[in-house]
């Protein structure tokens, strides 16, 4: 996220957090009550003030009361005004639909359905993660909506967003009523897709593993210096990764013909990098409707097409443990 | 503040507009010329640009722009620190903000200016309609603040609607406010518009001022009393005394004039005053006259702020009366007093005074008198005589030439009341008795039931004082010799057909019109009395009378309580308009139904249709699914079909409400938790 829960060195701001947390827990639906709620005026508000505090000054000059009459009624209306500020906003029921994926340095999105009870008409709420300003909500003719408010993501795996901001200056501007929501929004962050080459197409093996793959038929031990003339397929990668001249490996049995995004075939770069440049191809293969598979250590997911596998292949590169960590 | 750099939409911006020309169309006659125009213009302008045509003005433009207008401001007004270049500043700064409109912060700028000028207004004018006025005015600028936010409340009802109710909601605490807030008195000297036209009795008395008044029917003097109230005779309402005669026109002289050096008692101790009791009390609002008298009965006292007494027996306030202005006065008749103190030389000369040449042919009657060894008080008998014999009394007396006494006297003998008063004291003074000229109001008009006497500008009287040794100053009114029934019943009986005769309409003649005028003037004072007059001590008084004491707590109490009852009594109605209501029965019963059903513990989810819910319901308890599908076909029907047949089907199937098996359990629970 780029606004990250990490309150470590800012003892404020963490002791704040714990406080929100005791007074307004994380849920996926919650309704806005006065426990939720913080209101306080707005620079608008101060101006406004300002503003009272010198036609008090022409009045009491001019012993006018009328102008005094003018005075109290806008201190009036500053008193009362709260109490519409908050009203905006009390009983408003906020319930997380659906999140939707993203990748890194891109936007993640929720989807929250916004919901009044009653009649009272909701206007000009804002709801979003800061600094973005997010989305404004109206809830005027009709009871409910759906929102869909965006937060760019920075980091891979499951993001757990932070509080959401809900708030309104309805109606004049002068207050601003606010809470700080944990809908426990939490996205799925894929890597950032990066380009490694075209698609290993043919390449088809990884040392580690040996197995159904190659079915003990093969011996890769047999290398031959690559000469023009031989096919891509047999390409030695790995060994061409790792900085060694380029060869071409002899197979004696007969190859996997199947696209696989081999973790191994990237050796040679950092984690995160790997992970990038399979999620580029699992991109492109699905693009280019090719069927792929995946190989990372300790996952395997066989090739196939479609969303929903493209999906499964993904949230694999996404919740890849973080090395290091 | 994220949203400062936004773009203003559509609709604020012809909110702001809406609120400007409100807030300165009072305004517009006072200011020059020019200003509406640019505002105009500037508004004219920045549509332009909002419509795409014109770029909004640059940096040297708005320079070129400013330093045009300040050098119009300089050239429109000589003074910079009085009311009126502050408005001509503030509408000024509303039209240059119009050229740079962009974001809300701009917009906000604007409309609190425009509050400001809609403040300015009420300094100018206390009265109804300008209460009102000013009241329309908060209205739409505090909608063109609601309307900021755009979208739905930019729509003029809802925007109107929400300022409304906002102001409504504000005024039982506004009214608190202003009983309880505590008035200081002004911080510093603010100068008032001396450039308005002003009318009512002026400094200086030529033939034919007075006749002008007698036009006008304005109100001047409200007066109500407190005790006895003097007969029609008697009301003399004094405000000028006039010693000086230059052979035409007369006027206050040095040293009368407390500007110019008159002696005035600003304090009530520094007199003396007379031991018996004031026969007369009273409280007399005055209309602003733009200059500093004050008008009472002979021989006022006065312990109102501000308030003076003169040697010569009037009223002074230490300010111009720039607003209405209410003063408390106590008086003694002359007549109920002790033996004078003696005339000053200085005095004595003052009142003899007269120009050392013209109106040679009245001096010489005066001296035959003399010499025919007539005293003071015969020969103003003999002059009263002829006026009485010889004199009319109009309001269109032929003009007179320069010699104006000799002319008055001796040939046209007719006139209006300065004539008669400027010739009495002129002869008198030949015939070395002091005497001076007296100015002010004569009458009045009793309001509803003798609330309070209401004198009128066509009031205004000019009479004579003489001094009589070892009796002091007495009032003469040579008008009354030659109308008497001026003195008792007023100008309309004394001027006869020639009363308001130039008049536009001829209202007076129309006794409802009259009456109505009056029952209007009535509540008129009301609100002066209520509203306009309510300062620091009759606040004082009020809070005494409500509170007992004034204490801090008490006080603390006033002010919380109810502005806790408020506060608790609008959320109250906030949270009672957030329930239900607005709901058509069909849906109520239907609500009612989901809520039955989440109690069974078959929640509706958000957004599941009536649908979609009756088949959830019918899979999860299939003893429930034909009842569900009932009530779901028959809200549908009653809400959408507006079938009434359906909507019956519906109230009658949810009054079986011991069928559902989760109130059976929930019954049982309770009945459990009581046996416990």
């Amino acid at each position: 996220m780029s606004v990250t829960r990490n309150t470590a060195g800012n003892p404020f701001r963490a002791l704040a957090e714990r406080w929100l947390n005791r007074r307004a827990p994380r849920a996926r639906a919650i309704v806005l009550n006065h426990r939720r709620l913080f209101i306080l005026p707005t620079r608008a508000g101060l101006g406004f003030l300002l503003m009272i505090a010198l036609l008090w000054l022409l009045a009491t000059n001019y012993e006018n009361n009328l102008v005094f009459a003018l005075t109290f009624l806008l201190a009036s209306v500053f008193v009362v005004l709260p109490v519409h500020t908050f009203a905006n906003l009390v009983d408003l029921h906020l319930q997380l639909l659906s999140t939707r994926p993203a990748f890194v340095g891109d936007f993640a999105e929720a989807d929250i359905n916004v919901r009044r009870e009653g009649r009272r008409k909701r206007e000009r709420i804002q709801l979003g993660w800061p600094p973005e300003g997010g989305r404004y909500v109206d809830l005027y003719d009709q009871a409910g909506t759906n929102v869909c408010i965006t937060a760019p993501v920075v980091a891979r795996g499951r993001v757990q967003a932070p509080r959401l901001r809900i708030e309104s200056r309805f109606p004049l501007g002068l207050f601003c009523c606010w809470s700080w929501l944990d809908l426990d929004v939490e996205f799925l962050v894929y890597p950032r897709p990066v380009s490694a080459g075209p698609l290993p197409v043919g390449v088809a093996q990884s040392e580690g593993e040996s197995g159904e793959v190659h079915r003990g038929h093969d011996d890769l031990n047999t290398l031959k210096p690559y000469q023009p003339g031989d096919s891509l397929r047999h390409l030695a990668w790995k060994q061409y990764a790792a900085g060694r001249d380029l060869y071409s490996k002899e197979y004696e049995s007969r190859t996997d013909g199947r696209l696989w995004l081999d973790w191994e075939l990237l050796n040679g770069r950092d984690v995160e990098t790997r992970l990038s440049n399979l999620c580029h191809w699992a991109l492109q293969a699905e693009r280019q409707q090719l069927a792929y598979g995946l190989r990372l250590p300790g996952t395997r997911i066989a090739p196939a097409l479609g969303p929903k596998h493209q999906q499964q292949v993904l949230q694999a590169l996404a919740l890849f443990p973080k090395w290091g960590s | 503040m994220e949203s400062a750099r936004e773009w203003l939409p559509r609709e604020s911006l012809v909110w702001i507009f809406a609120a400007q020309f409100v807030a300165l169309l009072p305004q517009f006659t006072q200011l020059p010329l020019w200003i509406p125009f640019a505002w105009a213009f500037a508004v004219y302008w920045r549509l332009e640009v909002f419509r795409g045509r014109r770029d909004l003005p640059g940096r040297t433009l708005k320079l070129l722009v400013i330093l045009l207008t300040t050098a119009g401001l300089s050239l429109s007004y000589r003074r910079w620190f009085a009311l009126e270049p502050m408005v001509a500043l503030l509408a000024l700064s509303l039209t240059l903000k119009n050229l740079e409109l962009v974001s809300r912060r701009d917009a906000f700028v604007s409309l609190l200016l425009a509050y400001f000028v809609a403040a300015t207004l009420f300094v100018r004018e206390q009265t109804i309609p300008y209460a009102l006025y000013g009241l329309l005015c908060v209205v739409v600028i505090t909608a063109a603040l609601a309307a900021q936010s755009g979208g739905f409340s930019a729509r003029p009802r809802r925007a109107l609607g929400l300022s409304t109710r906002l102001l409504a909601q504000a005024a039982p605490l506004m009214l608190l406010l202003f009983v309880a807030m505590p008035r200081l008195g002004p911080l510093w000297s603010v100068p008032q518009d001396t450039a308005a036209g002003r009318t009512g009795v002026s400094d200086s008395m030529a033939p034919g001022d007075f006749t002008r008044l007698s036009k006008s029917d304005k109100p001047v003097l409200r007066i109500a009393f407190d005790g006895p109230i003097p007969p029609p005779e008697q009301r003399y309402w004094r405000g000028l005394v006039y010693s000086e005669f230059d052979g035409r026109t007369w006027r206050q002289g040095f040293a009368v004039d407390p500007r110019n050096g008159g002696r005035v008692y600003w304090k009530s101790g520094e007199r003396p005053l007379p031991q018996v009791g004031p026969r007369y009390r009273y409280q007399v609002i005055q209309e602003p006259s733009r200059v500093p008298w004050l008008f009472a009965l002979a021989r006022p006292a006065s312990d109102s702020a501000g308030v003076g007494a003169t040697t010569d027996d009037r009223l002074v306030k230490r300010t111009p009366v720039f607003s209405r202005f209410a003063y408390d006065v106590r008086s003694w008749p002359r007549d109920s007093q002790g033996p004078p103190v003696p005339l000053s030389s200085a005095e004595r000369r003052r009142n003899l005074q007269l120009p050392p040449s013209g109106n040679a042919r009245t001096r010489a009657w005066v001296v035959r008198l003399r010499r025919q060894g007539l005293g003071a008080s015969d020969i103003s008998a003999q002059l009263l005589a002829r006026f009485n014999r010889e004199f009319t009394y109009t309001l269109s007396p032929p003009a007179l030439g320069s010699d104006s006494v000799d002319a008055f006297l001796f040939d046209s003998r007719q006139g209006f009341c300065e004539h008669f008063a400027g010739s009495y004291v002129f002869a008198m003074r030949a015939a070395g008795v002091p005497a001076r000229v007296v100015a002010g109001y004569q009458g009045g008009e009793w309001v509803s039931g003798e609330e309070y006497l209401l004198v009128r500008e066509y009031d205004a009287h000019a009479w004579a004082e003489v001094w009589h040794q070892g009796r002091g100053w007495l009032r003469v009114d040579p008008t009354a010799a030659v109308a008497p029934e001026r003195v008792r019943d007023g100008l309309e009986s004394a001027a006869g057909a020639e009363f308001m005769q130039d008049a536009l309409l001829p209202w007076h003649r129309v006794d409802i019109v009259m009456k109505l005028r009056l029952q209007w003037d009535r509540i008129n004072y009301r609100w002066y009395q209520t509203v306009v007059s309510f300062d620091g001590d009759r606040q004082r008084d009020y809070l005494q009378r409500l509170l007992g004491e004034i204490s801090p707590l008490r006080m603390a109490l006033l002010l919380a309580v109810p502005t806790a009852v408020v506060l608790l009594g609008l959320l109250l109605w906030i949270w009672r308009g957030g329930q239900g209501g607005k709901l058509s029965p069909a849906e109520r019963l239907y609500d009612k139904f989901c809520r039955r059903m989440a109690r069974a513990g078959l929640v509706r989810g958000t957004g599941e249709t009536p649908r979609d819910y009756a088949r959830r319901i019918g899979e999860a308890r299939p003893q429930l699914a034909a009842l569900a599908q009932g009530v779901t076909d028959a809200f549908e029907g009653a809400a959408y079909g507006e079938d009434q047949a359906a909507l019956s089907t519906l109230r009658r199937l949810l009054r079986w409400r011991l069928m559902l098996p989760g109130s059976i359990q929930r019954a049982r629970d309770g009945q459990a938790l009581t046996e416990q």
